[in-house]
């Protein structure tokens, strides 16, 4: 294959008619806790004619997540003419909003969900169709497989699929139609096995666009089957809902996001194993979540996961501008899944009634809310920039008992709840030169909540909290900080100071720390601070280095409702290097 | 497999060498999507006049900040056939808010989306913002990773470079 791909692309480079422009992309790091990478990718897009060609060439020595790679790591050929277009190679396509498909490859995740196939779209004015076929080797991490690991996918999922999406559109009324069929090859490990697992999805939609409003509405249909001797039989039915409804007014808007995901009623032990549970949620869709995603770090870090199979949840939020200078937003998100759960007697869970297709506070059913508010101001001229904002969430991460009598209920579950305030203060000083500042605060709270009711009398009504201080006393709150200092000269350079603060030490943490010497010399607690300088520097207009030392908190990472947690980076350097040509 | 290394190595080398260079670029004639629902291609956009192209989303706060100077060069130049074009790069997860964050900033330049990020990296547009001006003839005149407040006086005066207007006196 990379034989193929060095001679089209020096045969593409030689050719007079060709169109060609690329990037390269150099990341290095080193830690004192072993943390290592060394990769570069390298984009090659060129077009010649009606032809263009995206070639990714990668050679990792290891990348920064996942696996090392040396060559050829995408390729793709489009032919286009007229309203026919063909792609051959690595496709990534959205349909709709992404209920039935839409393949992405997130590196900073290492989340790669691409075909490697074939695309042909007939495109006017009035009607798109697209036919895709090809296979898709999605690799994800799973504790619940053998060889579990923060920096490499242990979990690998292949799928011949095929599928045809239509869409017409007649005035402002868009009506789309969709079908996926997908053969899966399925590794179990209780017992080990492989199942082949056929997936068919489903899909109508419609959306209508007017001055004053929008609207959008997917509905998806699930039916997987399962290979047993000689024929396929009915495994699982599932079904979604997505709606979006937008109103304009003036320089107001008030959009409203409903989801309605019941793929699967997995119970709460089993939602997240995606190993011994086949023929729900497909990871090559990827639609749309009720709660918003936030741009600060803390609240980032504590995001909710959104659980694909089983959650009902809605999203408001209203934007707007009061004056030319001031913009603000009020967003309040809330979600849980389709069902109560009890405990049987022998501490099986079963679903108990379902829920109304509202969301509801109801602890068994596992729910999650989220308010953010943020003002804007652009002052002096647009050189004073500031944003302050504040966020409150609660979100019920785990449901550990609930167990019923016609007397008594006993109820255990892990909770995470915090109050979050970041601003933002920029300030164009003049001559290029300009400061920046990023401050969040958190009061954070994580434990785990015990009700007790006997005879109708409440014995107990309390969390208790995950979070110890130094004395090993239990403390409600972790306090955490997050302070990014900048100072710039455009467009040539930036430096930019961060510190990372907790005011506990985490309470299953074993590992020493490791001393960083900018925390040395700042005489802080090394166990719970993480302090990095970086340097920015544009040596042409279209190259950026980037030079960070110092320590990174690890945690949850989360892009577009998919988190991965990252390992800490302590005491150690991390260069990049970002050339276009 | 050594072999394989010193490829990259010399395309790495040959690369940032050349990547000032970039004048001589042309960009494929790509389509993009508009707000309104409308397919446009790149070619059709530069017949009034050069372009600047800018990659943003609307969870990324510098490129808010950028956003209000392209407004404001957007009208400034208009009269010469100057135009920006703002790509959004929302995913579908955050799509629904594209539409109400430009009306409420009553931006009046042309909004195009991207929500597989397939045209930005045809742009090359690996950080958010990036912003491209293109000539008449789909060359890359300018382009810059990022933005920080006073990038917009550069900006400015790429534009003003492209369209042969030479640099502004104060006050003018």
């Amino acid at each position: 294959m990379r034989k193929y791909a060095l001679l089209l692309w020096a045969i593409a480079t030689v050719s007079a008619q060709v169109s060609f422009t690329g990037n390269t992309e150099t990341r290095i790091g080193e830690s004192s806790n072993g943390y290592y990478y060394n990769e570069t990718l390298i984009n090659t897009n060129l077009q010649y004619g009606a032809f263009t060609n995206w070639i990714q060439l990668e050679y990792s020595d290891p990348p920064e997540l996942g696996r090392r790679i040396n060559g050829v790591r995408k390729l793709r050929l489009e032919y286009e003419n007229g309203p026919v277009t063909l792609k051959l190679g690595d496709l990534y396509e959205i349909w709709g909003r992404g209920l039935v498909l839409n393949s992405v490859d997130d590196q900073p995740i290492d989340r790669d969900t691409g075909i490697r196939g074939l695309s042909l779209r007939y495109m006017t004015e009035s009607f798109t169709g697209q036919f895709i076929t090809g296979r898709a080797d999605i690799s994800q991490s799973s504790i619940y497989a053998l060889d579990y690991d923060t920096r490499t996918h242990n979990y690998h999922l292949p799928y011949n699929l095929y599928g045809l999406t239509m869409n017409k559109l007649v005035g402002d009324h868009d009506l789309g139609v969709s079908f996926l069929q997908s053969l899966e090859q399925h590794p179990i490990t209780f017992p080990v096995d492989t199942l082949d697992i056929k997936n068919q999805l489903s899909s109508i939609s419609y959306s209508v666009t007017q001055a004053a409003f929008d609207f959008y509405a997917e509905y998806i249909m699930n039916q997987s089957f399962r290979f047993i001797e000689n024929g396929w039989g009915r495994h699982r039915d599932g079904r979604g809902l997505y709606s979006n409804l937008n109103f304009y007014f003036n320089l107001f808007s008030l959009n409203l996001e409903y989801i309605n995901y019941r793929f699967g009623k997995l119970d709460p032990i089993a939602r997240w194993n995606v190993v011994d549970n086949y023929g729900y949620y497909q990871p090559y869709q990827n639609p749309p979540v009720a709660m918003h995603i936030h741009e600060n770090v803390l609240m980032n870090r504590i995001s909710h996961q959104t659980d694909f199979n089983n959650e009902v949840g809605f999203k408001a939020e209203f934007m707007g501008s009061l004056a030319n200078n001031i913009e603000f937003l009020a967003i309040y998100a809330q979600s849980n899944r389709t069902h109560t759960w009890v405990m049987n007697d022998d501490y099986t869970w079963r679903q108990q009634e379902p829920l109304s297709y509202f969301p509801s506070f109801d602890p068994t059913a596992m729910p999650f809310k989220d308010f953010y508010g943020e003002l804007i101001f652009y002052l002096l001229q647009n050189s004073l920039y500031l944003k302050i904002g504040y966020a409150d969430s609660e979100d019920i991460v785990d449901l550990l008992q609930n167990t019923m009598t016609d007397t008594s209920q006993t109820l255990t579950y892990s909770i995470a709840s915090a109050r979050t305030f970041p601003l933002n203060l920029s300030y164009a000083l003049g001559n290029g030169w300009s400061v920046d500042a990023k401050l969040e605060l958190q009061w954070l709270q994580k434990g785990y909540w015990w009700y007790e009711k006997q005879n109708d009398q409440v014995m107990a009504d309390s969390m208790m909290s995950i979070f110890l201080d130094d004395e090993g006393k239990r403390v409600d709150n972790e306090k955490n900080s997050f302070i990014s200092l900048s100072i710039g000269k455009s467009p040539k350079w930036s430096v930019t100071f961060t510190t990372d603060q907790t005011s506990i030490k985490e309470a299953f943490s074993s590992t020493e720390p490791i001393v960083n010497p900018l925390e040395d010399m700042l005489g802080i607690d090394h166990e719970k601070n993480w302090v990095n300088i970086e340097f920015v520097y544009h040596l042409t207009p279209s190259m950026r280095l980037s030079l960070m030392y110092g320590s990174l908190k690890g945690g949850l990472l989360c892009k577009n409702g998919v988190c991965r947690i990252i390992e800490p980076f302590d005491d150690g350097f991390k260069l990049g290097l970002i050339a276009v040509f | 497999m050594q072999l394989f290394k010193r490829f990259v190595l010399i395309t790495t080398i040959f690369t940032a060498v050349h990547a000032d260079e970039q004048r001589d670029i042309i960009l494929p004639n790509l389509s993009v999507k508009l707000l309104d629902g409308k397919q446009v291609r790149l070619s059709a956009l530069l017949e009034e006049g050069p372009l600047l192209v800018d990659f943003w989303a609307t969870w990324c706060a510098p490129c808010k900040k950028e956003m209000i100077f392209l407004e404001e060069f957007h009208q400034k130049y208009n009269e010469y056939g100057f135009r920006v074009l703002a790509i959004s790069t929302d995913s579908p997860k955050s799509m629904s808010k594209v539409k109400s964050y430009i009306r409420a900033k009553k931006h009046t330049f042309m909004v195009g989306l991207d929500p597989n990020q397939e045209i930005a990296k045809k742009m090359n547009a690996l950080l958010m913002p990036t912003t491209l001006i293109l000539s008449k003839d789909r060359k890359v005149s300018w382009y810059h990773q990022g933005f920080i407040p006073g990038d917009e006086k550069e900006i400015e005066a790429q534009i003003r470079a492209v369209l042969e207007l030479g640099q502004e006196k104060a006050g003018e």
